[in-house]
C-alpha cells in the first residue's frame, strides 16, 4: 500500500503497445505524476557493428537497412556517402538526384508511419489506417524499383543498385500528386481537434538550450525553435540546388513536433517533385570499377566487366585506409556512419551515430512532472526507432 | 582548412583534416579533459557521438573518438585519443556524453572516471565480456553442412 | 491441461458423435478468432502493422484485435530479432498467455537468427518458446504473414492445440 508521501515504482515496457518498440522505462510515480523516468535500452541490441566487422563492406549495406527500419534508404545513403568519402570517386549526376528523391520518399514514408502511430497512441485509430494506406502506395513504388518493399539496399557505395524501371518516374509523380489532399485529411482530423490539442499542447516541453545540450537533432530540435537541418547546414547529394525551407516551431511541446513533421511531409513532397523534374539521364553507377561493377548488359562484350562483377560480389569493396563520417538528415535527426578502413576488404570499424539514441536521452527531462498518459504522447513525438538506438 | 582556435592552447594537440572534411584533433589521454574543455569553450557545445576503435596489437589499444558540433560556426569536430583502459568522463561538460560513455564501457570495457552511472546499457547487466573488442569472438553459431576449403568434404 | 476436463468430454470420439461435433466447434471458433498479442520487436513489426492496416486487413481472418495484455491473447507473433536482453521477456510473455496458445515466428530473425549470426541475437525464438509456424522473409510480405496465419488456422482446425 502506498502512503501519502511514498512514490511508486512501475515498469513500462519492454512489451508495451505504446513504446514504439522494445523500450523499457522505469518510472517513479507520485500518483499519476512522473517523478523520475529512467529509460532502459538494449532489448534490441543486435551486434550489427560487430557483424559488419566480420563481413565485408558490401554485406554491411544489407545490414544498414535494418538499423533504422523506417528509413532504410536513408541508412543506405549515409553509409554510401561515408564509404565514398574513403574512395573519393565520382558519382554520376543521375544517381545523385535519384538519391535525393529516394531519401525524401523515405522521409515521407517515415513521417506517415509517425503520424499514424502517434494518432493511434492518442486514440485516433482512423489516422493510422489512412496513413498506412498512403504508405502502401510508396511501398509499391519501392517494390517495383528494387524487388523489396522495405529493405531495398538500393543506394550503395558508388551509386544505385540499378536504374529505375520504365515509367517508374511517371508512376511516382502520380502517387505524389495523390498525397497532398490526404495530408490535408490528416490535418482536418487532428490539427484543430480539441482532444488532440489537449493531449499535446504544453506537454513534454523541451527548451532549446536543453535540446542542444543533449545533442538532440531532427524534428525534435526544430520544434524547440532551433533551425538546424543538415540538408542546409552541411549539404550532401546536391541539396543546395533544391528549394525547400527548414520547418521549425517555437513551443517545443508535442504539438509543435506534430506541426514540424506535417510541414516536413509537405516540404518533402515538394523536394520529390523538384528531383523528378531535375532528373538527368545517364548512368547510375560510378565509372570507377573498383567501387561498383558495371551493369549486367556489359558482360556480353567485356570480359573485364564479368571479372569486376565476380570480384565485387564475392570479395566486396576495398576502400583505401582511413576514416570518414558523413552525417545526413534522417527523419529522426543527424544520422551518420563513422567508418574506418585498413585497406583490406573487411571494415575495421563501422559505427552508427543514431539520432534516436541522443533523442531518447532527453526523454527523462521532458517527462518529469507529466502524467503517464502524457508520457505516451511524449515517447511518440520523440519518435525513437529502437533498431538504431540499440544497434 | 585552418585549425579551430582552441587547438593551439592544448599542448600536444595535433590537427588534421579528414577525408570527409572534418577537423580532426589527436591528443594523448593525459590531455583529454583539457582538450574537451577547450573545445566546449571554443563553441563546440553540441556533443554528437562517442565511440571507440580497438587495435589489440597496440598497448594503448583503444582509440576513443568524440564527435562534436559548433552551432555558431556550423563546424563539425572529431577528437581522438588512445587509451589502454580508462579516460576521464566528459559527462560533466556535456550531459549528452552520459549514455555514449556507458555504451563504450559496455562494448569495449573502457572505464570513464567521474561518470555518474557507469553500468552496461545495451547488454544484460550480468553479461561477461566486452563484445566489440577485436579479440572477442563473434559468438556465431556454426552453420550446419558448411563446407569450406579447410574442411575435407566427405565425397 | 486446463481444458482437460472439457477435452475428455469433447475429445475426438466417433465422427458425427456429439463429442466430435463439440470438438470441431471448439477448434473452428479458436481458429477463426486468433487474437495476437502486440509483440512487435523490429522491422517485421512494421510489416505486421501493415498487415493489420487497410490494404491487407488481418481482421477479416479473425484477428480483429491485437491485445496489449498477453493474458487476453492466444497468438504470439514474434516479429523481429530477439536480443539477449529480450529473451527472458519473450519467455515471460509466453508464460503469461493462457492455454491454448500458439506462436508464429515471423521473419528470418525469429525463425533462425536471420542475417545476425552473432553474440547478441538468439538464433531462432524456438530456442525459448515452442513455435507452431515459421514464416520466412526479411521482412516477409504481408501476404506471407497472412499465408502463415491461414496455415496455422488449418492446423488448429485439425485439432492442433497447446
Amino acid at each position: 500500500m502506498v502512503t501519502a508521501n511514498e512514490t511508486m515504482r512501475i515498469n513500462l515496457g519492454p512489451q508495451h503497445p505504446s513504446t514504439h518498440g522494445v523500450l523499457r522505462l522505469e518510472l517513479e510515480l507520485d500518483g499519476e505524476r512522473i517523478v523520475s523516468c529512467r529509460p532502459v535500452i538494449g532489448y534490441l541490441h543486435t551486434g550489427i557493428e560487430k557483424s559488419m566487422e566480420a563481413r565485408n563492406w558490401l554485406h554491411a549495406v544489407a545490414m544498414t537497412d535494418r538499423l533504422d527500419y523506417l528509413n532504410p534508404l536513408g541508412n543506405n545513403l549515409a553509409y554510401a556517402l561515408a564509404v565514398e568519402a574513403l574512395f573519393d570517386c565520382e558519382i554520376p549526376e543521375r544517381a545523385v538526384v535519384a538519391r535525393v528523391l529516394l531519401a525524401e520518399l523515405t522521409r515521407i514514408n517515415s513521417h506517415l508511419v509517425w503520424v499514424g502511430t502517434n494518432a493511434m497512441d492518442l486514440g485516433a485509430l482512423s489516422v493510422f489506417l489512412y496513413a498506412f494506406r498512403e504508405r502502401e502506395l510508396l511501398l509499391d513504388l519501392f517494390e517495383e524499383m528494387s524487388g523489396s518493399r522495405m529493405m531495398t539496399s538500393f543506394i550503395r557505395p558508388g551509386g544505385l543498385q540499378d536504374d529505375f524501371p520504365d515509367g517508374w518516374m511517371l508512376r511516382c509523380e502520380r502517387v505524389l500528386q495523390e498525397l497532398p489532399p490526404r495530408i490535408d485529411e490528416y490535418e482536418a482530423l487532428l490539427t484543430e481537434n480539441p482532444l488532440f490539442r489537449q493531449r499535446t499542447i504544453g506537454i513534454g516541453k523541451l527548451a532549446a538550450d536543453d535540446a542542444l545540450a543533449w545533442g538532440v537533432s531532427g524534428p525534435l530540435l526544430r520544434a524547440s525553435g532551433v533551425a538546424h537541418d543538415l540538408r542546409k547546414a552541411r549539404p550532401y547529394c546536391g541539396y543546395e540546388r533544391f528549394q525547400f525551407r527548414v520547418c521549425t516551431a517555437t513551443a517545443g511541446d508535442c504539438y509543435a513536433r506534430y506541426q514540424v513533421r506535417i510541414a516536413e511531409l509537405r516540404e518533402s513532397l515538394s523536394l520529390c517533385h523538384q528531383a523528378i523534374a531535375a532528373m538527368p539521364g545517364g548512368p547510375v553507377r560510378t565509372a570507377d570499377r573498383k567501387v561498383m561493377p558495371p551493369l549486367r548488359a556489359e558482360f556480353q562484350h567485356s570480359m573485364e566487366a564479368l571479372i569486376h562483377h565476380f570480384k565485387h560480389y564475392t570479395e566486396g569493396l576495398r576502400p583505401p585506409a582511413g576514416e570518414a563520417y558523413v552525417p545526413v538528415e534522417s527523419p529522426r535527426g543527424e544520422l551518420g556512419f563513422y567508418v574506418r578502413s585498413d585497406g583490406s576488404g573487411r571494415p575495421v570499424r563501422v559505427h552508427e551515430r543514431a539520432p534516436s539514441f541522443a533523442n531518447l536521452q532527453a526523454l527523462p527531462s521532458m517527462a518529469k512532472g507529466m502524467l503517464i498518459a502524457d508520457l505516451v504522447a511524449i515517447i511518440s513525438t520523440v519518435d525513437p526507432v529502437l533498431g538504431e538506438v540499440d544497434r | 582548412m585552418t585549425a579551430p582556435d582552441f587547438v593551439a592552447a592544448v599542448p600536444g594537440a595535433v590537427h588534421s583534416v579528414g577525408r570527409d572534411g572534418i577537423d580532426t584533433v589527436h591528443v594523448e589521454s593525459t590531455q583529454w579533459t583539457e582538450l574537451l574543455r577547450a573545445a566546449h569553450a571554443g563553441g563546440y557545445t553540441r556533443f554528437l557521438d562517442l565511440t571507440a576503435v580497438d587495435d589489440p596489437r597496440r598497448a594503448a589499444r583503444f582509440d576513443v573518438i568524440a564527435t562534436l558540433h559548433s552551432p555558431a560556426a556550423q563546424r563539425w569536430l572529431r577528437l581522438c585519443t588512445p587509451t589502454a583502459e580508462r579516460l576521464p568522463s566528459a559527462s560533466a561538460i556535456w550531459p549528452a556524453a552520459n549514455w555514449y560513455e556507458r555504451e563504450v564501457f559496455d562494448l569495449f570495457g573502457v572505464r570513464f572516471d567521474g561518470h555518474p552511472d557507469l553500468t552496461r546499457i545495451l547488454l544484460p547487466d550480468d553479461h561477461v565480456g566486452h563484445p566489440l573488442r577485436r579479440d572477442h569472438p563473434l559468438g556465431d553459431e556454426p552453420v550446419d553442412f558448411t563446407v569450406t576449403r579447410e574442411t575435407d568434404a566427405p565425397w | 491441461m486446463s481444458t482437460s476436463g472439457a477435452a475428455a468430454a469433447t475429445d475426438g470420439g466417433k465422427s458425427g458423435s456429439a463429442g466430435w461435433m463439440l470438438s470441431r466447434l471448439q477448434d473452428w471458433s479458436r481458429e477463426n478468432s486468433l487474437w495476437p498479442a502486440t509483440f512487435g520487436l523490429a522491422c517485421c513489426a512494421i510489416e505486421m502493422m501493415a498487415t493489420a492496416a487497410g490494404r491487407f486487413d488481418l481482421a477479416r481472418f479473425g484477428s480483429e484485435l491485437f491485445r496489449a495484455s498477453p493474458r487476453q491473447a492466444d497468438l504470439m507473433i514474434v516479429s523481429g530479432r530477439v536480443a539477449l536482453k529480450m529473451a527472458p521477456v519473450v519467455k515471460e510473455i509466453y508464460d503469461q498467455m493462457p492455454e491454448p496458445k500458439w506462436v508464429i515466428a515471423m521473419g528470418d530473425c525469429a525463425s533462425c537468427g536471420g542475417i545476425f549470426n552473432n553474440y547478441a541475437i538468439v538464433q531462432g525464438v524456438d530456442k525459448i518458446v515452442p513455435v507452431d509456424m515459421y514464416i520466412p522473409g526479411c521482412p516477409p510480405r504481408p501476404e506471407a504473414l497472412i499465408d502463415g496465419i491461414i496455415k496455422l488456422q488449418e492446423r488448429i482446425a485439425r485439432g492442433h492445440r497447446r
